[in-house]
């Protein structure tokens, strides 16, 4: 018997910092991956690739494109530079996954969007949530009919933010200066958690007619670090959500209310000690299999012709066109 | 033996905590001097307020202030001292933590150490030499006052009076000093020795965030340590840098508590579990063998 192995894709890495570190990970623990590059303006960023065998690394995120045997690159870039460099990569052929919110504003989420149709190649927008077990299991419930007829949901995603102890350690590390720039993120926390609740909410109940939200600003800035969005959706159905860069702890979740049950998914807290151990061996821990899910669904989506991709640039860009309604339509 | 005054204040108000500071004061039998410059160094850590009990309440110190200017004068110039550290930028503490609005409403200065005029010391401690650069503002102020919270800390097992004045110290990558912080923490403290030490116990963060409703003040760092660690469960004969300290003459260990009875306290702090202790000990071997590297 002939079996035939696929070839591998080779995969580039642009930008280091918290998401991607968790990418570059979870890429070493995928078969049928190979990452050939990286790319970083922090040396520092460069060493901790090289200290998992990524040989090419680059200072500079266009050298690393110029590469003629890169066949994707995953961008986890500060959001001001998704537009620049997602459609650097997309006009030199390669496939892109970028990390969500798609770009600061609608503006650039469109010339994204437009750039990865133009140039032919395969753009997936990086929604870890859509691959949890628990939220999927939701849509299951929600395909199945047991719901009936929702009309009610609630969302809820509130936690530190950027303001938050990097995985276990038990030492702060610092704030990227860009996330307190709301002229470089689009947004606080609605930009930041609103796009993963509006994501999942539209995938459950469809498209939404109304939004509006009312912001918040704890914590002094000109950007706010909390939101409530009161959403109607096309189906009839509305929802409350919740959003928040306030907590150290983590509260992440939907309930969905229909006119035959009711259904719930929480994000569950991992074990610190068990996480620790895992990042300190390279594996991935539970809290990030999610992310591993989505850049190996990425991984499919280029290797089959006729690949389903769960999270296009249109879908992302919807979900940036609902916030931006949200940030116009405030209730005082 | 250095007198220590505790009181119990149970709401987070700033007329109550000036009662309570006021009282705590009396018990040590500290009466403010009339004095033109006072510097207030309180705790700010990372970007975590004062709900996470990890650093002081602006609250706090809108009612020391307010009683300076009541035993004091109004005119008295007062400063809020912070310096930038590996994690932290006070620009953003500053506005983030609320010392912003408490600078406008009191009309007190918001001084980065980082940024301001310092000049170079040298001190001895343990036969070891070390130059840091002392802010003039400290320097030249007629009464220093350290507003420190209490809190378990990796590398020195507490964080009260003492280690707070590390905040002093204006060169912002402070990870540097970590393999030497015990030697540090008492370097700082004998360059930039302050006169008055007010320990806001109203949130405390151990195993778990809690409305203790302690205020602490001594005149001596040392003494004032010394009771913190006893009501956090930690020995205090087991704190290097608070033996250090004592050796190095910065105070005594050995105190009078005065006022509500320190076992009050003691039974009622959230202490760390086997479990926390073993984490901590666990991520200070992971530091020691570079692989908190890896915990990113």
């Amino acid at each position: 018997m002939f079996v035939v192995e696929m070839e591998k894709i080779n995969l580039g890495v642009i930008g280091l910092g918290f998401i991607g570190k968790v990418h570059l990970r979870n890429c070493l623990n995928l078969k049928s991956v190979r990452v050939v590059a990286a790319a970083d303006t922090s040396k520092k960023a460069l060493n901790y690739a090289k200290s998992f065998g990524v040989k090419q690394l680059f200072t500079d995120y266009h050298e690393l494109l110029k590469l003629k045997d890169l066949d994707a690159v995953i961008i986890s870039l500060p959001t001001h530079l998704h537009a620049e460099c997602a459609i650097s990569a997309m006009e030199e052929g390669k496939h892109v996954f970028l990390e969500k919110p798609l770009a600061p504003n609608v503006e650039e989420g469109n010339e994204i969007a437009s750039a990865a149709k133009k140039n032919g190649v395969k753009f997936m927008v990086g929604y870890p949530f859509r691959f949890a077990s628990q939220f999927v299991n939701l849509k299951s419930q929600v395909e199945s009919g047991f719901l009936g007829d929702i009309q009610m949901a609630y969302g809820v995603d509130i936690a530190a933010g950027p303001f938050f102890h990097r995985a276990e350690s038990t030492a702060p590390r610092p704030v990227p200066e860009w996330w307190l720039n709301k002229e470089l993120t689009g947004g606080g926390a609605l930009m930041d958690l609103g796009c993963h609740m509006i994501n999942l909410l539209r995938w459950y109940l469809g498209e939404v007619s109304v939004i509006k939200a009312r912001l918040g600003y704890r914590y002094n800035f000109d950007f706010e670090d909390y939101a409530t969005c009161i959403v109607d959706f096309e189906c009839g159905a509305s929802a409350v959500v919740n959003v928040g860069w306030f907590s150290q702890s983590v509260a992440v979740g939907l309930e969905l209310h229909g006119t035959m049950s009711h259904a719930r998914a929480y994000h569950s807290p991992s074990n610190k000690i068990v996480t620790a151990i895992k990042l300190i061996l390279g594996r991935t821990p539970r809290f990030f299999i999610p992310y591993l899910k989505e850049v190996s669904h990425f991984v499919d989506y280029i290797r089959n012709d006729d690949g389903e991709n769960r999270l296009s640039g249109e879908d992302a860009l919807k979900d940036l066109e609902i916030i931006a309604k949200a940030y116009k339509n405030q209730i005082n | 033996m250095s007198l220590v005054g505790l009181v119990e204040c149970k709401t987070r108000n700033v007329d109550s905590i000036k009662r309570a500071v006021r009282e705590a004061f009396r018990l040590i039998d500290y009466s403010l001097p009339k004095v033109e410059k006072i510097v207030i160094k309180p705790n700010m850590c990372y970007y975590w307020d004062w709900s996470t009990g990890q650093t002081t309440d602006p609250f706090f110190v809108a009612a020391l202030i307010r009683l300076f200017r009541e035993e004091i004068s109004t005119d008295v110039k007062i400063s809020i001292v912070e310096s930038d550290a590996s994690a932290m930028k006070c620009k953003y503490a500053f506005k983030y933590l609320g010392y912003e609005k408490l600078a406008k409403d009191c009309n007190v200065d918001l001084v980065n150490l980082s940024s301001v005029e310092a000049e170079k010391a040298a001190v001895k401690v343990a036969d070891k030499v070390f130059e840091f650069m002392i802010p003039k503002i400290i320097r030249e102020a007629d009464l220093c006052v350290n507003v420190p919270k209490m809190k378990y800390m990796s590398f020195t097992k507490i964080s009260a009076a003492l280690k707070n004045i590390y905040g002093c110290n204006p060169y912002p990558k402070k990870f540097e000093y970590h393999s030497k912080l015990d030697k540090v923490i008492v370097a700082l403290n004998k360059v930039m020795p302050f006169d008055l030490h007010v320990l806001d116990g109203l949130t405390v963060c151990g195993s778990k965030t809690l409305r203790l409703g302690l205020v602490m003040a001594s005149q001596d760092p040392v003494a004032i340590d010394a009771v913190a660690a006893k009501i956090m469960g930690v020995n205090p004969k087991s704190v290097a840098h608070l033996m250090l300290a004592e050796k190095e003459g910065l105070g005594k260990t050995s105190f009078i508590a005065k006022g509500v009875d320190i076992n009050y306290f003691m039974r009622r702090f959230p202490r760390r579990s086997f479990s926390e202790k073993a984490i901590a000990l666990g991520y200070r071997v992971a530091c020691k063998l570079s692989l908190d590297k890896r915990l990113v």
